[in-house]
């Protein structure tokens, strides 16, 4: 027989341990979501590759794992979670009053480059707060992703807003032209200080310009805001972040806060206040989202939505590590006696008492010595004794 | 006491520009440039500690999040891609990035498939998109320079640095398809973390560079 028996590039199988580290964030996530008044929606694994391709969805066509079906046509693995539940708001939910609050626990596949560690397959939990704009919306969003990683149990973490009017307005401002613009994006989005110095020496200095380049320094505490406000003169979108900061702050959020203005990825996509959450020992943002009018639209249900996802893995693997209880006990039981052997089970901590299908008493003792449990507790004709190991 | 910053460095001639533009910064490499046995070498007047590394693997510590900053040719970055921040031109490590033909020949004037040897295949690839043109990519590891001497490649993408070897080899360099010189990179989430950590050492890196010398 030949046949691989390793699993494909991307994919790993998750044993014991790891598995309670991410049943653990998931279930604390969950318990977070409902209790806010979310509830859960489960898409298909499998969508039509149209979905995302034509609903305006930023997720590159090459990392999208593709199948064909019996048909012909090209299907996806779900890249994305938030695509197909604007699909369910915008069409199955049409008649359901909005704002629709909903969360997901869901994996998502990408399929990275080769050889470079990244996992095909994202377990995603998140919500979506569809059919609600302004400040409440957007606050109630900032203040669940804070609660979202707390609940997990870490404390070391920042959410940090950006707003993707802010670029857009400081770009209409100038003179530059469109091909140009994306150009300077990019290197806004890399933090790319040296490049971006270099294309303003080349440009007439604009004080409006002079701003667009200042962006990716613009990161940091509330004081970042006070910045790009001297830098830009008045700006709405700056005072809408200060106006929520200032709601978060006194809530007690505030040291949970901060911004980066920078922040300028997926312009097309996202319409308003986005952000991103830091954890310490995390290589990279393990929470992600921002606001997106326009998606429910291209369903043909236009509704202002915002929501986020937390990478359930990567905030796990930054709590202490979990461990597994060990097995102390194995029953050794008479066919008559499979209630008691059972009540006997359950009676014990999770995790640390199993039954022994061995048919004889030597090799239950066996089986307990090879699991490194200390007794065995033996049922017999309505009796118990307990052997030591 | 803050943290300490982590930074990879690319073994050989980077390696020896950077120590150069830490020395001229005040850090004390004595560490790196006597590295014994040690693999993570501690700068002992700044919370900074340097590995060195072959040039991929620069980004591939630095987007992992295990080294908080990293030095590497941008032929490298261009090659290889990723998610960092690229925050520097350190402005050593000077090269061109040409395509370079068999002297006399004419690359352009024929409807045949050209075919390019290259240590570059996605810069490669990516620079005859923009022009819209099909061309046949061939990856060599080692000298590229030999591919069109024995007929396997009519033309390479390669790094030129003084050009000499190219002229030996009877090639000349048409056309550059970048200009390379060392970057200065920075893991997404340590910016986030670590921002004044590390917005001093880039600041200290600047003044340097802009220190008449």
């Amino acid at each position: 027989m030949h046949f691989s028996a390793n699993t494909p590039e991307g994919t790993r199988d998750r044993l014991f341990v790891e598995c309670q580290e991410r049943r653990q964030v998931q279930s604390a996530l969950i318990a977070l979501f409902q209790s806010r008044g979310y509830h859960e929606i489960i898409t298909p694994e499998v969508e039509f590759y149209d979905l995302f391709t034509q609903s305006g969805c930023p997720i590159p066509q090459e990392t999208m794992l593709k199948i064909i079906d019996r048909s012909g046509k090209i299907m996806v693995m779900r890249p994305d979670c938030t695509t197909p539940i604007a699909r369910v708001a915008a069409t199955k939910l049409k008649t359901v009053p909005l704002p629709q609050r909903l969360y997901y626990d869901q994996t998502v596949f990408r399929s990275g480059a080769a050889h470079r560690g990244g996992s095909s397959e994202i377990a995603q939990c998140g919500i979506e707060l569809i059919g609600a704009s302004g400040p409440k919306a957007d606050l109630e969003i900032v203040v669940m992703a804070v609660d979202a990683l707390r609940s997990c149990g870490v404390e070391d973490f920042h959410i940090e807003l950006g707003h993707a009017g802010f670029f857009r307005t400081l770009a209409r401002r100038t003179d530059i032209p469109e091909e140009d613009l994306e150009t300077i994006r990019r290197l806004i989005e890399g933090k790319n200080f040296a490049a971006l110095q270099d294309i303003l020496a080349e440009r007439e200095a604009h004080a409006s310009s002079a701003a667009l380049f200042r962006l990716p320094y613009l990161f940091g505490g509330v004081e970042v805001l006070d910045e790009a406000e001297t830098l830009a003169g008045e700006n709405e979108d700056i005072a809408y972040l200060r106006g929520l900061y200032e709601i978060l702050d006194a809530a007690g959020y505030g040291r949970f806060i901060k911004f980066d203005l920078g922040m300028v990825h997926q312009i097309d996509y996202y319409t308003g206040v986005v952000f991103r959450g830091y954890l310490s020992g995390a290589g990279a943002p393990v929470l992600s989202g921002g606001r997106y009018d326009h998606l429910a639209e291209a369903f043909g249900r236009p509704a202002e939505a915002t929501g986020f996802a937390v990478d359930v893995d990567a905030v796990a693997a930054c709590l202490p590590g979990a461990q597994l209880p060990a097995l102390t006990c194995v029953v050794h039981f008479e066919n008559g006696e499979l209630l008691r052997a059972l009540a006997a089970v359950d009676a014990r901590p999770v995790g640390t008492c199993e039954l022994s299908p061995c048919r004889t008493l030597e090799s239950s003792i066996n089986l307990a010595r090879d699991k490194g449990a200390d007794t065995v507790l033996v049922l017999e004709n309505g009796g118990e004794r307990v052997v030591t190991v | 006491m803050s943290e300490r910053l982590r930074i990879a460095l690319t073994k050989g001639r980077l390696q020896d520009q950077s120590v150069e533009l830490f020395e001229g910064m005040g850090l004390d490499c004595t560490p790196i440039k006597n590295p014994g046995r040690r693999l993570v070498h501690s700068i002992p007047n700044y919370p900074l500690d340097a590995v060195l590394a072959k040039a991929p693997d620069v980004i591939t510590y630095v987007e992992h999040g295990v080294c908080d900053l990293g030095i590497v040719g941008k032929d490298t970055i261009l090659e290889k891609g990723g998610a960092f921040y690229e925050v520097m031109d350190l402005g050593f490590g000077r090269c061109r990035f040409a395509l370079a033909v068999k002297e006399g020949s004419d690359f352009y004037g024929t409807y045949k498939t050209r075919r390019i040897a290259t240590k570059y295949p996605a810069v490669t690839k990516e620079f005859f998109e923009k022009k819209g043109m099909d061309v046949s990519i061939i990856k060599i590891e080692g000298s590229v320079e030999l591919a069109p001497i024995l007929e396997l490649a009519d033309a390479i993408v390669d790094i030129v640095e003084t050009g000499a070897t190219l002229r030996e080899n009877g090639l000349v360099p048409i056309e550059d398809v970048a200009q390379v010189s060392a970057r200065l990179l920075v893991n997404i989430a340590a910016m986030k973390l670590h921002r004044t950590e590390i917005l001093d050492f880039i600041s200290r890196c600047e003044q340097e560079l802009k220190r008449p010398k």
